[in-house]
């Protein structure tokens, strides 16, 4: 755990960078510091392995003042991953791997293993071993960065802007990438981005910084998305927040409707019967192994002969599914939004249909779900209170 | 020309040319060791950098036998009186070389080595010196060869070097013997420069072809005033 007790930053001339910020980070979670240039969450993080030494207040690490011993000695234990790599030109990918481990003292040949076992974490060939840094794209260089950071397995993690030099694509599969290593190695991560999104993305907290080194509003994604603190951060936050915010709802929390879902050899006179009796104007139509094969609506079923099969009448695109199993109720909303019919098709992972749902039924989904959610902020802030 | 001359004479040649490779070598070595610390102390505080650049510079200005001769009541005339000078003529490309190899190691690489844990001293010798390596080398390679061709003024105060075949072959108007120096002059500060390049091949077998971009700099920035 990473607590600032009060930091401040003055710079020579009065510029203030940090504002007497109190933060705590939990130990094995991701915290984003994010805001605009000159807000402080550069100096902040820098002020973790101390590059920067703050003018007042103190920085713990696991209860223990960073200000008191070697600052060598507390950097080997951080790992520092920065956007421009910082990776040493002069030195194979192996050797600027092995670094920290080499500085404390390990041999070569097990600095090196422990190398390719990090090449391998991070999705690097092994043949690349023996390249210099320039040899490789952006996008490699980071990892060999995120590589390095890693390789003494130190329980802190520094990230000033990692992802800010690599195109869009990149960026993503890196993003993907830190999300799936967080999963496997729980370091404490103390991110800087000036990317809301990829704060919301990758963070478990989001730390909002407003100019003048002041911190705005320290939250989960979700609340951040939800409740913005104030005009300043509602802003910051931007805009369509309100469908953002439902990437952190289960898609699993809805009520699917089964009632309209019929095989492929149901008569078109069974298929009325059973829509009006629903209430559906359209019919899913399925095939024997129960995937989708399209919306029948029940005007059309209405003008064919009433013995005729659902698989020889013509069909409307069923569009994109969802998986109501790992999906959000954002990709709910969206595959709703795409389907011509106005109603969205939940499947399983093989493919077959669990039920469908229409914008009603996202409609109550998503009411349920927010008030759930603010309720859970509701009770939290009690017990914080009392 | 009297070729005959040569093959009489090998003896006397390669006793000249080891002597003005001793000559012109070990002024850039001590050169180079001088200026390793100083480039650093000029890069660490900046401010020195402005006032020692100004003073390499007005050594390098004063005439080398001018220099020789100033020098001759403390050392005599010994091997010494013409080491110090071109020693001294060396820093004024070494120094640069040093501090601009210094400076051309990109900040980032700086700030994550440190981040990393490296002291300052270590930060040094394993991060910042190998990077500064190919321009340093380059400078190197640029005092090498005026060193060599400088020690060979040496022989007016009577420091044995190849000037002998000239000034022997000025004053028996016998110009055999001065284009043999000149021409082992040039083979020599060849195989020096030769010599360097293998070094720098060696030491940077992580560049690219980049490693002439370091020699172009350090070339253009001195524009020598001629021979001396």
């Amino acid at each position: 755990m990473i607590t600032f007790d009060h930091v401040t930053k003055r710079y020579a001339g009065g510029t203030l960078a940090v504002d007497s910020l109190d933060l705590e980070v939990p130990a094995g979670k991701t915290v984003v510091l994010v805001g605009p240039s000159g807000c402080g969450k550069t100096t902040s993080l820098r002020m973790i392995n101390r590059l920067i030494e703050p003018t007042e207040g103190r920085i713990f690490l696991d209860g223990k003042d960073i200000h008191q011993g070697n600052p060598s000695t507390l950097r080997r234990g951080i790992g520092y991953v920065i956007q421009q790599t910082g990776l040493f030109p002069h030195r194979t990918i192996e050797d600027n791997i092995a670094t920290v481990p080499l500085l404390n003292g390990w041999s070569r040949a097990k600095a090196r293993a422990r190398s390719r076992e990090l090449m391998q974490l991070v999705g690097l060939e092994a043949t690349m071993a023996r390249r210099y840094p320039h040899q490789l794209s952006g996008g490699q260089q980071q990892r060999v960065g995120v590589a390095r950071a890693l390789a003494a397995d130190p329980p802190v993690l520094l990230m000033d802007e990692p992802f800010s030099a690599v195109d869009p694509i990149v960026r993503a599969s890196l993003q993907d990438e830190l999300i799936r290593l967080q999963g496997e190695l729980h370091k404490t991560v103390v991110l800087v981005t000036h990317d809301v999104e990829e704060a919301i993305k990758v963070g478990d907290l989001v730390a909002v910084f407003r100019p003048g080194g002041l911190l705005a509003q320290l939250d989960t994604p979700e609340r951040l998305l939800g409740k913005p603190a104030d005009d300043y951060v509602e802003g910051f936050v931007g805009f369509d927040r309100g469908i953002r915010r439902l990437s952190f709802f289960d898609a699993a929390s809805l009520d699917l409707q089964f009632d309209a879902v019929l095989p492929e050899d149901t008569s078109a006179a069974e298929a009325v019967q059973v829509a009006k009796q629903a209430g559906e104007p359209w019919v899913l139509v399925i095939d024997a192994e129960r995937k989708p094969k399209g919306w029948a609506s029940t005007a059309n079923l209405e003008s064919v002969p009433g013995s005729a099969r659902l698989a020889s009448v013509p069909l409307v695109s069923y569009g994109h599914t969802f998986r109501p199993d790992s999906h959000s109720l954002r990709a709910a909303l969206d595959a709703t939004v795409l389907s011509p019919t106005g109603r969205a098709v939940g499947v399983d992972e093989a493919g077959q249909v669990v039920g469908v749902t229409s914008y009603d039924r996202l409609r109550a989904g998503i009411q349920t779900a927010q008030e759930a959610a603010d309720q859970a902020r509701g009770s939290a802030h009690d017990r914080a209170a009392s | 020309m009297i070729w005959s001359w040569i093959p009489d004479h090998l003896g006397l040649i390669w006793q000249l040319t080891v002597e003005n490779a001793y000559l012109g070598l070990v002024p850039p070595l001590v050169g180079l060791i001088i200026s390793v610390p100083l480039g650093i102390v000029c890069v660490r505080w900046g401010w020195l950098y402005p006032p020692v650049l100004s003073g390499t510079s007005i050594v390098y200005a004063i005439p080398s036998l001018a220099l020789f001769v100033a020098l001759i009541p403390y050392t005599g005339l010994s091997d010494t009186t013409v080491i110090i000078p071109l020693t001294l003529f060396s820093l004024c490309v070494l120094v640069p070389a040093v501090v601009d190899g210094l400076r051309s190691v990109p900040e980032p690489v700086r700030q994550a080595a440190t981040a990393m844990g490296f002291g300052t001293l270590r930060r040094l010798v394993q991060v910042e010196l190998p990077i500064a390596a190919p321009i340093v080398i380059a400078g190197m390679r640029v005092a090498v060869v005026s060193s060599i061709s400088l020690a060979s003024v040496g022989q007016l105060i009577g420091i044995s070097s190849l000037g002998y075949l000239f000034i022997d072959g000025l004053q028996r108007d016998f110009p055999t013997e001065i284009v043999v120096g000149m021409a082992c002059v040039i083979i020599l500060a060849l195989a020096a420069d030769l010599l360097l390049q293998g070094v720098r091949a060696l030491l940077t077998r992580w560049q690219r072809g980049d490693a002439d971009v370091a020699t172009r700099r350090v070339l253009t920035r001195l524009t020598p005033g001629g021979a001396r």
